[in-house]
């Protein structure tokens, strides 16, 4: 098992690519079942997921929504199952609901595949992430641009609390 | 066509090359050396990268040479290390809930 892999295979497509030591069937459930799904798909560290709502039907609706419990800020996506293969791929349309957080992610539906393959009792989950359109990439990176920044700092901060700890007063 | 940064990583030649200009400015004939598609290939692949604002060309003496744009590929660094960030701290939870899944199919199987 090793860490996500991020690439760009074309100039509107993030790939994320990682592996799991667990049967393609557990991966499956965590995937599709919502009270499992929103125990590890949060936002940041620090956020909820109030809303979990989905069904793997095609042509289903489903709704995420994460809220900073700090400050009660809240943002999700919305989106609409179009292919669903038990244990092998999800395709579903995805669009951000800017909730109270605001910003935009661009007025299309990204396009997102998720593909599951098991080889010796591994799980590797590709999920493609493509966007309408270059423009709405580019509003997806300026919106990310902020929220990564805060989180980066976030943690930074906590990076920082932590050598504090370890480093002796001299 | 407008170019962008995404059109020069979306290519494995392209990317190939920005990894060895990484290291050293150089000229369009060692980066050639590198690969085994003909100099006109390359040519062509340096040229989009130049339009795309990846790399600039820098004249010393009688030659040409190519160097990477550090803060052009910066930009697109950190938008993809945001990914990789919340992508990996949902995986580990992920691994977690794994883990616990397959502890209680275990126990299932025992009774």
């Amino acid at each position: 098992m090793k860490t996500a892999e991020v690439s760009t295979p074309s100039d509107q497509e993030v790939l994320i690519k990682r592996s799991f030591d667990a049967p393609v069937n557990l991966v499956w459930q965590a995937y599709t079942e919502p009270a499992l799904m929103r125990r590890w798909l949060t936002a940041m560290p620090g956020w909820s997921m109030p809303v979990c709502d989905m069904t793997t039907d095609v042509g289903g609706k489903y709704r995420w929504r994460w809220r900073d419990d700090a400050n009660g800020v809240e943002f999700g996506f919305t989106g609409e199952m179009l292919e669903v293969a038990p244990h092998a791929k999800i395709v579903h349309t995805q669009v951000y609901d800017p909730g109270t957080m605001g910003g935009s992610m661009g007025d299309g539906a990204s396009i997102i595949t998720v593909t599951f393959n098991e080889t010796d009792g591994m799980t590797n989950v590709a999920t493609l992430i493509k966007f309408a359109s270059k423009e709405d990439r580019d509003a997806a990176i300026s919106t990310g641009m902020t929220d990564g920044m805060e989180m980066s700092y976030k943690q930074l901060d906590e990076e920082l609390a932590v050598m504090k700890v370890r480093t002796p007063a001299v | 066509m407008k170019r962008d940064i995404f059109q020069a990583i979306a290519d494995p030649t392209r990317r190939a090359i920005i990894a060895l200009i990484a290291i050293q400015a150089m000229t369009p004939n060692t980066i050639a050396e590198h690969f085994d598609t003909s100099r006109q290939a390359v040519s062509k692949h340096l040229r989009i990268l130049a339009e795309c604002e990846v790399i600039k060309q820098e004249q010393k003496g009688r030659e040409i040479y190519y160097q990477l744009e550090i803060s052009k590929m910066k930009e697109i660094d950190e938008w993809l290390e945001q990914y990789r960030t919340i992508w990996e701290s949902r995986y580990e939870q992920l691994d977690t809930l794994l883990a616990e899944l397959k502890q209680q199919e275990n126990k299932e199987l025992k009774i």
